[in-house]
C-alpha cells in the first residue's frame, strides 16, 4: 500500500502525466550528461554490491539508470525521437512501468556512488536515482517508511518524531549523566548558549536510542575544554530530503539548523558522526536553502582529529586493545573526502588497527545507505546485498568495526547478525571516549545514580519479555541490582497475561518470540486502554524485524536497544524512559 | 562521371561536407548543453575543484585509479587499442587524399595498419563479450551493436584501403563511402560520447575536487594485489 504524504492520490493517467512533467524539471547540465554520455561499457557493473551479491543483470548500475535514460532519450535524443527502438527509448505508460521504476529507485540502489567513482565517463548514478526518487515521491510512489520519516521531519522537525519536551528532558538528563561520567559536577551539556565556539548537532537516534554516543561526544569536548552548546531547535543533522529527493524538505531542515546557528552566534557547527547528516548539512542543504553561510561546518571526526593533533585531549590506546577496523561511510568517504581524519584518530586510540580493503572512496557500502533502513519492504534484498560487506568485514579478522555513521552502525549490526560475524560496532567517538585520559578532577560532590524506584522505597516493576533464558536472567538481575523488581515472560502470550495481571511500570520486549511475536504483543498493549500507557523498550537481536513494530499504526515504543545488551545501555534507556535522574 | 572522379569526390568534397555536417550538429549539441544550468555547491571548498577536474580528465590515462580497470586490465588494453585504431583510421582518411607520400613510408604504413588491426581485434572481442555477458546484454540496444559493428567494419575497410592509397583504387571508394556515412551517423549515435566525455569528466571532477574526494587518496586498494572491483 502506498501512503501518500507528498502527493494526493491520483488516477494512473494523471500520475504518469505528472511523472513526465516533473521529469522535465529535473533536467540540468549534469543530469543531461549523466544520461547522454553513458556508453553501456559495463565497467560499473562490478562496482555495485547489489549485482555482486546477486549476479542479477537487473541490479547493475547501468541497468538501473538506463530506466531513466530511456525516458530521457525519448524526448531529448534526436535519433530516439525518430526510431526509439534503436536506442531503447521509451516513455512510462503503464502501472508496471511505474512499479519497475519504484523498485529500482527505492529498492535496489543505496545511492552510494561507488559506481560513479568507477565509471570512466563520469556518470553520476546517484544523481539520476535521486532525481527519479524525487519524481516518484512527488507522485506518491514512495515507500511508507520514507514518507513517514519525511512527515516527521516536516511536522516535528526531526526524523524520529522526538517532541521538543522529550528532547530537552533527554539533554538535561544526559547533562547529569555527563557530570557523573566525568566526575565533575560542573560539567554540563548546555542548551542554546549564545556565542559558543561550537554548536553540536546530532542524529535523533542519539537522542532516542543511542545516548551513549552523545555522552561520548560530551566527554571528549569536556576533556578538550571546548566551549560548546546544543541548540534547542534545529538540532537534527539528518535530512531525508537527500534520500527522498525532496529539495523543499532539504531546505527546511537545513534552514532550521543554519538559522539557529546564526541566532546563537556560534563560531562553527559540528555535525556528529552521521554520514548523510554531514553530507546534507555541509554540502547539499545550503544549495537547497539557497543560503550562503557565515560559519564553517565540520564533522566531529575533524574536530576530534584537531583535538588530538593540537594536544587538547590525551588518549591511552591500551584502553582499546582488541583488533579494530574502520568502515568508511559512503557519504563521508565518497561524497565528502573524510577518510584520513578517522584513521588518524583511531591510530591514537587503539593498539591494533586493521585496514579493510578496499577502503576510503573505494569502500563497499554498508548496504543500508540511501534511506534503505527505513524501507522494511526491501530488508531481505538489502541483507542479501550486504554479503559483499560481510565478506569484507570477515576478512579483516577484527573484533570491532568502527564507523562514523549511525545509519551504518544499524546496517552493520544487521549484517553482522545475519552473517554471524560475531563483531561489535562502535563509533569513533565511543572509542576515543574510552581511551580518554581525563584532566584532573576537581574535588566536589559527584551525583550518584538514582535507584530504579518510583518513590523512595517503592521499586519500579519491570516486565522482561524474552524467549531467551540468558537474556531474561541478565535483564532481571540488572533491574533487581538497581532497586527494581522484575517479572519475566517466556513468550508473547505470557507477556500479555503478565502485563494485564502485574501492571508493570515498564516492559522490555523482545520481537522474535514464540506464540505472539513482539509486534503483535506491542500492538495489543497499545490498543488496550489499561495497558497503553505502559512504556515499552524493545530489546531485539533481530533488527530486520523492526518493521513489525515501527510499521504498526500505533505510537512508536519509548525505547529501542539492540542485542547484545550491555548493563550500561539498558540502564541508560530504562532511566531515560522512566525519567529517573540523579 | 569517371570512377577516378567519383573517388576524388568521395575523398574530398563529400568528406568535407560530412565533416561539416558532423561539426554543425556537434556545435548544436554543445550549445544546447550550455543552455542548461550546471549543478553548483554554495559552501566553501574542502579540496581543490580545479585539481579535481584535472585529475578527473587524466583518469583516462590512469587505469590504476579505477577499481573497474584494476581488476580488468585487459578491458583497459582493449579500450586503448580500440580508440587508437579510430584515431589511426581517421588519420588515414586525411593521409590518403592529402599526403599519400607519407603512407608510402613502410614504417608509417605498418604502424597505422598495426594500430587498426589491434583495434579490430579488440572491437571483435568487445562485441563477443557484450554478447556473452547477460549483464551487458540486458542493457545493449540496437545502437550499441550497430555502432561496434560499424567500427569493426570500418577497421576492416581501413586495413584494405591503406595498401591502395597510392592507386586510389580497390577498396578506397567503399572506405570513403563508409567514412562519410560514419561522420553523418556519429552525432546521432552513442559514438558521439567522446564529445560529452570532457564535459562529464570536468563536472564530476570539479564536484569531487571541491569535496576533497578527487584526487583520490592513496591506500584504498590492497597493496600489491589486484582488488575486487
Ligand atoms: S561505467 Fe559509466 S559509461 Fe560504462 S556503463 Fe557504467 S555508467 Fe555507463
Ligand atoms: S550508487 Fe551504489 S547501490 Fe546505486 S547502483 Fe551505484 S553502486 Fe549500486
Amino acid at each position: 500500500m502506498t501512503t501518500v504524504f507528498a502527493a494526493e492520490p491520483m488516477p494512473l493517467e494523471e500520475k504518469i502525466a505528472k511523472f513526465h512533467e516533473l521529469f522535465e524539471t529535473k533536467i540540468n547540465r549534469n543530469f543531461c550528461l549523466s544520461n547522454g554520455a553513458c556508453v553501456h561499457c559495463g565497467l560499473c557493473i562490478e562496482s555495485c554490491h547489489y549485482y555482486m551479491a546477486t549476479k542479477d543483470p537487473k541490479t547493475t548500475p547501468v541497468y538501473k539508470t538506463d530506466a531513466i535514460r530511456r525516458i530521457y532519450k525519448s524526448r531529448h535524443d534526436w535519433l530516439s525521437r525518430v526510431v526509439p527502438f534503436w536506442t531503447g527509448a521509451a516513455r512510462v505508460r503503464t502501472r508496471e512501468d511505474l512499479d519497475r521504476l519504484r523498485d529500482i529507485a527505492w529498492g535496489s540502489c543505496t545511492m552510494c556512488r561507488r559506481c560513479t567513482i568507477n565509471c570512466p565517463m563520469g556518470i553520476d548514478t546517484a544523481l539520476l536515482i535521486r532525481s527519479l526518487r524525487a519524481i516518484l515521491y512527488a507522485i506518491g510512489e514512495a515507500p511508507e517508511g520514507v514518507v513517514q520519516v519525511c512527515k516527521d521531519q516536516y511536522e516535528i522537525g526531526n526524523q524520529m518524531g522526538v517532541s521538543d519536551e522529550d528532547y530537552i528532558e533527554t539533554i538535561e538528563w544526559l547533562s547529569e549523566e555527563h557530570a557523573t561520567d566525568v566526575g565533575d559536577p560542573r560539567a554540563k551539556i548546555l542548551l542554546d548558549k549564545k556565542g559558543a565556539n561550537v554548536m553540536y548537532v546530532v542524529n535523533p537516534r542519539e537522542v532516542k536510542y543511542a545516548p551513549l554516543t552523545l555522552l561520548a561526544a560530551a566527554k571528549i569536548m569536556y576533556a578538550a575544554g571546548e566551549d560548546w552548546t546544543m541548540p534547542r531547535s534545529g538540532w537534527d543533522n539528518t535530512n531525508f530530503g537527500l534520500f527522498a529527493g525532496d529539495d523543499k524538505l532539504g531546505a527546511k531542515m537545513g534552514r532550521a539548523l543554519y538559522e539557529k546557528a546564526q541566532q546563537l552566534g556560534v563560531k562553527k557547527v559540528v555535525v556528529s558522526e552521521c554520514g548523510h547528516g554531514f553530507r546534507a548539512t555541509r554540502w547539499e542543504a545550503p544549495n537547497w536553502a539557497k543560503m550562503d553561510l557565515g560559519f564553517p561546518i565540520e564533522s566531529f571526526l575533524e574536530t576530534m582529529a584537531a583535538y588530538v593533533r593540537d594536544g587538547r585531549i590525551r588518549l591511552n590506546p591500551a584502553c582499546n586493545g582488541v583488533a579494530v577496523t574502520y568502515h568508511d561511510p559512503c557519504n563521508l568517504g565518497r561524497s565528502s573526502g573524510l577518510t584520513e581524519e578517522p584513521r588518524y584518530v583511531l591510530q591514537h586510540c587503539v593498539t591494533n588497527f586493521v585496514e579493510m580493503y578496499p577502503n576510503r572512496a573505494d569502500n563497499w557500502c554498508c548496504s543500508g545507505g540511501g534511506g534503505a533502513m527505513s524501507m522494511s519492504e526491501y530488508t531481505g534484498r538489502r541483507l542479501e546485498a550486504a554479503k559483499i560487506k560481510a565478506d569484507q568485514l570477515r576478512e579483516t579478522g577484527a573484533q570491532i568495526v568502527v564507523t562514523a555513521c549511525h545509519n551504518c552502525i544499524d546496517a552493520l549490526g544487521d549484517l553482522i547478525k545475519r552473517y554471524k560475524l560475531g563483531m561489535k560496532t562502535a563509533t569513533v567517538g565511543e572509542l576515543v571516549a574510552k581511551a580518554l585520559v581525563l584532566p584532573e578532577r576537581p574535588e566536589a560532590a559527584v551525583p550518584v545514580q538514582k535507584p530504579l524506584e518510583k518513590a523512595p522505597g517503592v521499586p519500579v516493576k519491570v516486565l522482561v519479555a524474552d524467549d531467551d533464558a540468558d537474556t531474561r536472567v541478565f535483564l532481571s538481575a540488572i533491574c533487581e541490582d538497581n532497586g527494581a523488581v522484575a517479572v519475566t515472560a517466556r513468550n508473547g502470550n505470557e507477556a500479555l497475561e503478565l502485563a494485564r495481571s502485574e501492571k508493570p511500570d515498564i516492559i522490555t520486549l523482545d520481537i522474535d518470540m514464540p506464540g505472539k511475536h513482539g509486534g503483535e504483543v506491542y500492538e495489543c498493549l497499545k490498543k488496550e486502554d489499561a495497558l497503553k500507557n505502559i512504556p515499552v523498550c524493545i530489546v531485539t537481536g533481530q533488527p530486520k524485524l523492526r518493521g513489525l513494530i515501527y510499521d504498526l499504526e500505533v505510537p512508536h515504543p519509548e525505547g529501542y536497544v539492540d542485542k547484545p545488551i550491555t548493563e550500561e545501555t539498558i540502564l541508560l534507556n530504562l532511566r531515560l524512559i522512566l525519567n529517573l535522574r540523579q | 562521371m569517371t570512377y577516378d572522379r567519383f573517388v576524388e569526390l568521395l575523398e574530398n568534397e563529400i568528406q568535407i561536407a560530412a565533416l561539416a555536417f558532423m561539426a554543425t550538429l556537434y556545435a548544436v549539441k554543445v550549445w544546447r548543453l550550455m543552455q542548461l544550468n550546471p549543478v553548483t555547491d554554495r559552501t566553501p571548498d574542502r579540496g581543490d575543484p580545479d585539481a579535481g577536474a584535472r585529475y578527473s580528465l587524466m583518469l583516462v590515462a590512469m587505469p590504476w585509479e579505477l577499481a573497474s580497470y584494476r581488476s580488468h586490465p585487459i578491458k583497459y588494453a582493449e579500450f586503448v587499442a580500440f580508440h587508437l585504431a579510430i584515431a589511426a583510421a581517421i588519420l588515414s582518411t586525411f593521409l590518403i587524399p592529402y599526403a599519400p607520400g607519407l603512407l608510402a613510408i613502410p614504417a608509417v604504413k605498418a604502424l597505422l595498419m598495426l594500430l587498426i588491426a589491434a583495434g579490430l581485434v579488440s572491437g571483435v572481442s568487445r562485441l563477443l563479450k557484450r554478447l556473452a555477458s547477460p549483464a551487458l546484454r540486458a542493457v545493449s540496444t540496437v545502437d550499441d551493436y550497430f555502432s561496434i559493428l560499424l567500427l569493426d567494419a570500418y577497421y576492416v575497410l581501413a586495413l584494405l584501403a591503406i595498401p591502395d592509397a597510392a592507386t586510389h583504387r580497390g577498396s578506397i571508394a567503399v572506405f570513403f563511402g563508409l567514412t562519410a556515412f560514419f561522420l553523418c551517423y556519429v552525432p546521432f549515435s552513442k559514438i558521439c560520447h567522446y564529445l560529452l566525455w570532457p564535459f562529464a569528466r570536468y563536472y564530476i571532477g570539479k564536484h569531487f575536487g571541491k569535496r576533497g574526494v578527487y584526487p583520490k587518496k592513496a591506500g584504498s586498494a590492497r597493496p600489491g594485489r589486484a582488488m575486487a572491483a
